[in-house]
């Protein structure tokens, strides 16, 4: 299936803004996150169609999947 | 201090703080050996100070009887890393109940002093009265303990905060380190937000004004009113040799997934101050023009990766410290290579006198920050006093007040922060909660109990109503809504009545909340460290239960200061013209806040009682 995944702030550096990417019908965010890349330490929030979603979350052709940094204040 | 237990907890008295306490009237001095009357005393910061503030019936902030209490906490000084911690009480100038009372107040820093401080053998300074002429203190480490002497300082006045602590180095040498107030704190009478540098090695090195802040709620100020100007500790480095154990946590303060973020991109760390803006961008949540964000790309002019095509950045951390969460800022040369320092950029100041008035030049911004930090003021406080004025500005095009200063209007927001710096404008240095009072408009003032929000929307933290002493270093509600994605009333009762105002532990140990911010004190890593340093047992359940005691001493020591109920809400154009243009769930509206309210004081009501003792003056 085909879902467009948004990357903000670090995340997006050697790597993309926005992209349509593929995936198996069974996939969750972990297979999104561990395919880009993104350390877990500094994933923050995942948001699945501008909901706030979590990691072993599954997702659905046409979704959106935005994976944002840590914020932590000060 | 002198530790004759391995159980604080249960036997708090065998364990004394020294305490010093200095009549800037008459000059006496008299240090003290007082024991602990319970956890809260041991661990120390506010959680010892608001005792002793408690005892205190205080009417005015700027009376005799209103002390100033300079502590440390347990770990400050120690190996355990971020253990850089100085805490400075009173009753505030600036934040106070509508019945006219001050509140109680504590504001915090990092930086060298506090370990200096605490190696000379003092573990608490109280200043009462006041000096008829300005004076500094000298706490010095001696062959036969700690030794406090006040010195005039009348060469000092006029100085800003870099130039007094450069004087005072110059004077005492490589073992001193500097607390100092900048002009805003001289000026007491029309700035009630002054704030207190404290340097650091960096600083003294480079001679660049590279200081750290105990910024919120005035105490700059507060030491002003007493002709106090700084306080120099002077000892030599008593850091010892960090245990296995600690060497443990260290490594897993800084590898660990706690402070992983705040660590240079160089080094596959998120980079500390922009994460917020990114972050909150995503949800059109970042404060643009007085809280009021737009739905539009604005804030991303102070990105980082805008930024760094105008300026270098440069990470740094305080001393001894593996986080790096520092992002200082210097001028960018023709080359590419770093000229002057311009500024430390944090999310706040960056926030507060950047986009939130409408500055997107982060040059501009720099210098802003360069001048409030100079003058010593709480940019938190300044940039939302300077954002009301122009939001008030921008709706009365025909009756502008001041300067008639408009967002992004640089030349005219500087001079309103140089004149209120210097004294010279009151309307801006005593806030924003009476700037809006003597307006009359006060739903777009952007405080909570009178003192002004950091730079998180109120739409995304109805916990600020809760803060004790500043919007969230006080309450850590302020992700829930927008990283853990909670906007049920359950879990904002929970947030705010149990997990979330642990935050302010870090407020009495004496480490930086990067220690463990998602964490708090209460953990595994705090109990091995005072088991290394001090021979301590302490559990993390008996650390809960000294930090929610704090809380609550705090809470009611603001009822008792003559707050209202109905204070503890968030300004009111939060649900009066309600932002369509945040991308979160609504959880501000009059029905929510109203039912938060009655089931968070359902919480924390039965537990207040007994918390004070009766106050004496």
């Amino acid at each position: 299936m085909q879902v467009t995944v948004r990357l903000v702030g670090v995340f997006r550096i050697d790597r993309f803004r926005e992209e349509r990417r593929c995936y198996p019908e069974t996939a969750t965010v972990r297979d999104i996150v561990c395919e880009l890349g993104i350390p877990l330490s500094l994933l923050g929030i995942v948001l699945i169609n501008g909901s706030h979603a979590a990691i072993d979350d599954q997702f659905r052709d046409g979704d959106t999947i935005t994976l944002l940094p840590f914020i932590d204040g000060g | 201090m002198k530790i004759l237990t391995t159980h604080p907890a249960a036997d708090p008295a065998a364990i004394l703080y020294t305490r010093g306490t200095v009549d800037l009237k008459s000059g006496s001095i008299r240090l003290e050996d007082v024991p602990c009357r319970n956890l809260e005393d041991v661990l120390g910061g506010f959680g010892r100070s608001f005792q002793l503030l408690a005892e205190r019936r205080i009417t005015h902030a700027y009376c005799e009887e209103n002390p100033l209490i300079v502590n440390t906490g347990l770990l400050t000084g120690s190996t355990a890393m971020t253990g850089l911690r100085t805490y400075f009480s009173g009753y505030s100038p600036i934040k106070g109940s509508k019945k006219g009372l001050p509140a109680a107040m504590w504001a915090t820093g990092s930086g060298n002093f506090g370990p200096r401080f605490k190696w000379t053998g003092l573990d608490e300074l109280i200043f009462e009265g006041r000096s008829p002429e300005p004076v500094y203190a000298l706490v010095r480490e001696t062959a036969e303990g700690p030794a406090v002497e006040l010195k005039p300082a009348r060469h000092l006045v006029g100085l800003t905060s870099h130039e007094k602590m450069m004087a005072l180095r110059r004077e005492y040498g490589e073992g001193a380190h500097v607390a100092a107030i900048g002009q805003a704190g001289e000026n007491w009478e029309n700035v009630y937000m002054g704030a207190v540098a404290l340097s650091t090695d960096n600083q003294f090195k480079s001679g660049e004004d590279k200081m750290r802040f105990a910024g919120r709620g005035g105490m700059g100020s507060l030491m002003g009113y007493k002709n106090l100007l700084a306080l120099v500790a002077q000892s030599s480095d008593k850091m010892k040799p960090t245990s296995p154990e600690v060497k443990a946590v260290n490594l897993n303060v800084v590898k660990g997934g706690g402070s992983a973020r705040l660590q240079p991109i160089s080094r596959g760390g998120g980079g500390g101050t922009w994460a917020a803006y990114d972050v909150l961008q995503a949800f059109h949540a970042v404060p643009v023009n007085n809280f009021r964000p737009q739905g539009d790309d604005l804030p991303e002019k102070l990105c980082r990766e805008q930024v760094e095509g105008q300026v270098v950045i440069r990470s740094e951390a305080c001393y001894r410290c593996g986080i790096t969460c520092h992002n200082n800022i210097f001028e960018k040369l023709e080359d590419g290579s770093a000229g002057r320092f311009l500024a430390k950029f944090d999310y706040e100041p960056l926030n507060l006198l950047g986009t939130n008035i409408g500055i997107h030049d982060p040059v501009q911004a720099a210098s802003l920050i360069h001048l409030c930090d100079n003058y010593c003021m709480d940019s938190i406080s300044l940039g939302v006093t300077i954002s009301y004025l122009l939001s008030y500005n921008e709706r009365h095009p025909g009756s502008r007040l001041l300067n008639g200063a408009l967002f992004g209007d640089y030349e005219n927001i500087r001079e309103l922060v140089v004149m209120a710096g210097t004294g010279k404008l009151p309307e801006i240095g005593r806030g924003s909660w009476r700037l809006s009072e003597s307006t009359g408009e006060t739903s777009y003032a952007y405080h909570v109990k009178g003192l002004e929000i950091p730079a998180y929307q109120p739409e995304t933290n109805p916990g600020y109503a809760w803060a004790i002493a500043g919007g969230h270093m006080s309450m850590g509600t302020y992700g829930l809504l927008t990283r853990e994605g909670k906007s049920d009333m359950d879990s904002w009762v929970e947030g705010i009545t149990r997990t979330k105002l642990q935050i302010v532990g870090f407020d009495m140990i004496g480490l930086c909340k990067f220690f463990d911010i998602t964490k708090g004190i209460c953990t595994q890593m705090v109990v091995d460290c005072l088991k290394s340093e001090f021979n301590l047992e302490v559990t993390t359940d008996e650390l809960a239960a000294a930090v929610r005691r704090s809380f609550l001493r705090g809470l009611a020591l603001e009822l008792r200061q003559g707050y209202e109920k109905a204070e503890y809400t968030l300004p009111a154009e939060v649900w009066e013209r309600r932002n369509p243009n945040i991308r979160l769930p609504e959880i501000t509206n009059q029905q929510f806040l109203a039912e938060l309210q009655e089931r968070v004081w359902a919480v924390f009501e039965p537990e207040l009682a007994g918390l004070l003792p009766e106050a004496g003056a």
